[in-house]
């Protein structure tokens, strides 16, 4: 606490585990304990070193109450300053980094895991909702998607396999890349034809996984000592949409509009189109297509044109949510695979980004998108 | 440097159940009381987080998501700390650091439990790794009694001192309008209680309840402008401890320690019993309160019986703990650390009515729960740090 | 709470299922405990909110502008669909009641999904017997009515709000043991040997075993057998019964380091002797375990813990 002036804040490095369908031979706290030693890895900094941990889980995906306190150990948090946000890792990250801004750390940790693979994921999404009203209606993450989807449909004039575009690129991607468990992009038919929830397919749904994400976050005198080439937290914002569905805008997503406004406006940018990377989280393909326009990357309807222009690379290079969402850990994912592009950690994967030195990473939260957190960040130059 | 002030609180009417409304419309209540202390309007409100127990508590998952209904907060940032039974103050804790970063002005924090809704124990209980020792559990109560049992045997925590700490906060409560258990107590009747997990007995233990407080925190001249009684924060950590890590004795709570070193040491305390005039702690069971004692450095290793006896910690005494009544007067857990924080506000700028601890200045604030691994300190004053 | 059960012998323990079930007593508060009331009558209830927004169901605050309800009024059971999906459960429907600000979502029943459109008409289905429950309103179905309806203000014979939704929530999993406690349970189940891992730098042995010291953080890097005897290093006495208890008091909790090991088992504590006097069993007592008939591969394989006759101590 010896500054008026918030400090600048960087990740210094950041690491996951492999993004799999199922880790059925490992626990939580070996995902866990194994993305942390790897954040710490080679980075100087030993774990005496990092002052706090802020972590993201979920009791209900754990199947634990408190969940974070079974936990502490392998987050490397024992005996450190440590809080649990429930909810996505990248709100995590901007604690973090709120802490460490304002001089009172100068290490600090994020964690965020989740393990789909142990629960009814489906009782994860409709515990989601008020139990008198929603819940009782059989409602869930299928059929929100659908619902939007409908809509958000006729407004553009697509068709169902127009979102083919958007989840084809999304498995070809992530078939690159080497943290997600995809070879190839899927090719049964069931996959890019069987309804869901009309008029989406599977295809179209974002995929569960397992794994966990560890982000280690320095104030400037850390980081310039020890990041070859520290990434920069240059603007951070969240909001929050109402609650019931039927009573949220039909097709867009005003809550990601005013956490992309909050960030931007820090940031000093005019645009997110200023932006060399781009990595979201969507739940849905039409998920997807909202955020991005809600972020002003494309106009109302037309974030399907992102799809069909060649020139958009930058966007979601790791795929995206859609192939894997490791739900409390989808966000901070995001800013770790745009993090350690912008660092050249990623080494060249030759995609157009190697030059790359800004990002802003969205990651959501809540029953069909209701709450959105968008963070930016810079490489050193 | 960036001071930030409590500058408004607010407290529902607790109860053992609130029929009247819902989990969203209780916290509701909380929320418009504090904004009615600070002269405020959502509107002016740049962010909330809210604080709760385990969501098992209440069979919704991430809560917050419905309460923004209810609070107004369409659009704003909102999120939830959730740090078992001291979440209260861990949310507090994340909104002061909103503000000192700059990322927001005016925080309004909110926590809640509305614990006549679920099974308060059954769903401790699964506080207990699956694999190890969750058959066992009776919430954390058979673990907090064995551990009490150690230190009745190590450290004198008496039967009888622990009493003395149920009559004590009982009596106090008697004078709090928002406790709902209002029954004085004497030692020979706590002593003469049922066993729930002896050495635990039921007048060792707090009422189950339904409540909501909520606190708006602002920093310097905003603070000053929104009101002239800020409750400045002078120092607040939240730390904690691996659960089954090695050697863990679990006869002083080491985080408890290490959090009061870190909070005494930026709010400039050398003798913690000295320089407080009151102090509120979040005692899930009277044994507690004892160890705390010696974890904030009140008293010695093994003097918390001795301390409680004086009558040091009574209304009236040197250092009145607890003048709310604490827990034993109303428990919602997920709200109780924050009460404890929004009472200490209360008290450093005299609006705590009939439990007011005269001419209080500086005020001591601990929290804390999970496997009572999880261990937060405070301290509030009426002079600007 | 809680049950666990524990697996065949013969399967390969990858996993353990685990399901935590609980019964709840919900509160809707006042807007919508009374439209949950009214269903009972067959009538939709709506709140009113500040500049005259109109939610149905009820609400007791506006989720657009936080405004809390104002009057009620009643409407007509019948609307138009704004939006539908089917999924392998059914169709769900957005439903917006006529004089009505805000659609809700329900199940769209008796209809072919291929006929429906965005702008059917629907009318309200209710359950032949009502149960206090937002199903007492079974869903919606298209409606040969295409007239529309005015909301009527604030009924008089207002039913008083419903206080209480019984609910019970059931969560499934299936927990994965994960390489360490597979080997701890394996050697459990197989051999009744109970072992560690050795912390590569404090060289503490930890017990359940796992990859990284919890103090430390240096990785483990050695099984070591622990012995089944052991110290109380705390314990207590349950007497209290709870609604998903597991055992059946009074039994002696008890949290209790093996010999060989620097961590905490939890067991309980019981045998002839401790349970002559069990408040007399006490933190520092020397116990042992006493193992189970039953091979299960978990810690339900030790019946309980004994106490340890000194002469028998072999420490």
């Amino acid at each position: 606490m010896t500054s008026s002036t918030p400090g600048r804040v960087a990740v210094v490095n950041s690491a996951q585990t492999l993004l799999t369908s199922s880790w059925s031979d490992r626990q939580h706290i070996d995902l866990i304990s194994e993305a942390v030693s790897r954040a710490l890895k080679g980075t100087g900094i030993r774990l005496e070193d990092v002052d706090f941990v802020i972590d993201s889980g979920s009791d209900f995906l754990d199947g634990r109450s408190i969940s974070n306190c079974g936990f502490l150990g392998a987050m490397g948090a024992h005996h450190k300053e440590e809080s649990r946000v429930e909810e996505d890792g990248l709100w995590s990250l901007t604690y973090a980094a709120n802490k460490i801004a304002c001089g009172s750390a100068a290490v600090g940790l994020v964690v965020a895991y989740s393990k789909p693979s142990e629960s009814d994921v489906s009782a994860f999404w409709t515990g989601l909702l008020e139990p008198f009203i929603q819940r009782p209606t059989g409602l869930d993450q299928f059929s929100a998607a659908g619902l939007y989807a409908q809509r958000y449909l006729a407004k553009a004039g697509l068709k169902a396999d127009d979102l083919h575009d958007v989840s084809r690129r999304a498995w070809e991607r992530a078939a690159r890349n080497p943290f997600v468990d995809v070879d190839e992009v899927p090719d049964d038919r069931s996959f890019w034809f069987e309804d869901v929830a009309t008029p989406l397919r599977r295809s179209d749904m974002a995929r569960p996984v397992d794994g966990a994400v560890a982000v280690l976050v320095a104030n400037a005198e850390v980081a310039d000592q020890i990041a070859k080439r520290p990434v920069w937290i240059t603007g951070q914002g969240s909001a929050i949409d109402q609650h019931f569905l039927a009573a949220r805008e039909p097709d867009s997503l005003p809550a990601c509009e005013a956490a992309g406004r909050t960030a931007l406006r820090a940031t000093g940018a005019a645009s997110a189109k200023e932006f060399d990377i781009v990595e979201v989280s969507g739940t849905s393909t039409v998920g997807e297509l909202m955020v991005l326009e809600a972020l002003g990357l494309a106009e109302p309807h037309r974030g399907i044109d992102l799809y069909r222009d060649e020139g958009s690379s930058g966007i979601n290079p790791s795929g995206g949510a859609l192939p894997a969402d490791v739900i409390m850990a989808t966000g901070l994912a995001r800013l770790h695979e745009a993090a350690s592009r912008l660092s050249g950690r990623t080494g060249s994967p030759q995609d157009g980004l190697d030059n790359a030195r800004t990002a802003l990473v969205h990651g959501t939260g809540g029953f069909a998108m209701q709450n959105h957190c968008v963070v930016t960040m810079a490489a050193a130059s | 440097m960036t001071r930030v002030a409590i500058v408004g609180t607010g407290q529902t009417v607790h109860a053992r159940r609130r029929t009247d409304v819902s989990q969203a419309g209780l916290a509701r209540e909380a929320a418009v009381e504090a904004l009615a202390d600070a002269g405020l309007t959502m509107d002016d409100i740049d962010s909330v987080v809210v604080a709760s127990g385990p969501a098992m508590f209440g069979a919704v998952n991430q809560p917050e998501k419905w309460l923004v209904d209810a609070l107004g907060a369409r659009y704003k940032p909102l999120v939830r700390v959730t740090s078992g039974g001291g979440t209260g103050l861990a949310g507090a804790l994340a909104a002061i650091n909103q503000i000192k970063a700059g990322a927001a002005r005016r925080v309004l924090v909110v926590a809640y439990d509305k614990l006549s809704e679920g099974q308060l124990q059954a769903s401790i209980s699964t506080l207990y790794d699956p694999f190890w020792g969750r058959e066992f559990a009776v919430g954390i109560m058979g673990f907090s009694a064995a551990y009490w049992h150690a230190r009745i045997k190590r450290l004198g925590h008496t039967e009888e001192a622990a009493a003395m700490v149920a009559v004590k906060n009982r009596h106090h409560a008697m004078a709090n309008p928002k406790a709902h258990v209002k029954k004085e107590v004497t030692v020979e009747e706590v002593l003469a209680s049922r066993p729930l997990c002896w050495p635990i007995k039921i007048l060792d233990v707090p009422p189950i309840s339904d409540g909501a407080c909520a606190v708006i925190l602002a920093a310097d001249q905003d603070a000053e402008s929104i009101t002239s009684t800020p409750a400045w924060i002078h120092g607040m950590a939240y730390y904690c401890e691996a659960d089954n890590a090695a050697d863990r004795s679990m006869l002083q709570s080491e985080p408890l320690q290490i959090a009061a070193a870190n909070v005494y040491k930026a709010a400039g305390i050398t003798n913690p019993f000295r320089q407080f005039d009151v102090a509120e702690v979040q005692e899930p069971y009277t044994c507690f309160e004892l160890s705390y004692y010696e974890g904030l450095g009140l008293c010695p290793a093994g003097g918390a019986a001795e301390l409680v006896a004086s009558g040091a910690t009574t209304m009236g005494g040197e250092l009145p703990v607890n003048p709310s009544g604490g827990c034993m007067g109303a428990n919602p857990i997920g709200a109780t650390a924050l009460i404890r924080l929004a009472e200490a506000a209360m008290q450093v700028t005299g609006k705590a009515g009939a439990h007011q601890v005269p001419n209080a200045s500086r005020a001591l604030v601990q929290a804390g729960g999970g496997w009572a691994n999880l261990r937060g300190v405070a301290v509030v004053g009426a002079e600007k740090n | 709470m809680t049950t666990i059960h524990h697996a065949d012998p013969s399967e390969t323990m990858e996993s353990m299922p685990a399901q935590i079930s609980m019964p709840y007593t919900l509160t809707p508060g006042q807007a919508t405990g009374i439209f949950l009331a009214e269903l009972r009558n067959r009538r939709l209830i709506g709140s009113r909110h500040g500049d005259g927004t109109i939610l149905v169901p009820a609400q007791d605050f506006c989720g657009s502008t936080g405004e809390p309800v104002t009057n009620f009024v009643e409407v007509a059971a019948a609307g138009e669909l704004q939006a539908f999906t089917t999924t392998a459960r059914g169709t769900i429907g957005m439903v917006l009641i006529d004089g009505t600000s805000t659609p809700f979502v329900h199940q769209i029943l008796q209809a072919d999904p291929a006929a429906l459109e965005i702008g059917t008409r629907v009318e309200a289905v209710w359950a032949v017997e009502a149960t206090g429950t937002f199903l007492d309103l079974a869903g919606f179905r298209p409606a040969g009515n295409p007239n529309t309806f005015e909301p009527r203000e604030s009924p008089g014979d207002l039913a008083e709000p419903l206080q209480q939704v019984d609910y019970r929530m059931t969560l499934d999993y299936q927990h994965a043991y994960g390489q360490y406690y597979g080997t701890l349970f394996d050697g459990v189940k197989n051999s009744r040997r109970i072992r560690g891992v050795r912390c590569s730098e404090c060289r503490k042995v930890l017990l359940p075993p796992r990859s990284h010291c919890d103090v430390c953080f240096a990785p483990t890097h050695e099984w070591i057998d622990v012995k089944p005897t052991g110290t109380i290093q705390a314990c207590s006495v349950v007497h209290i019964e709870f609604i998903g208890q597991r055992l059946t008091p009074p039994y002696i909790y008890a949290e209790i380091v093996l010999d060989g090991s620097s961590t905490r088992l939890i067991h309980m504590v019981g045998g002839d002797a401790a349970n002559a006097d069990k408040h007399a069993v006490e933190p520092g007592n020397r116990v042992r375990a006493v193992w189970s008939e039953r091979r299960t591969g978990s810690l339900a394989d030790i019946e309980h813990f004994e106490l340890l006759p000194a002469d028998e101590d072999p420490s």
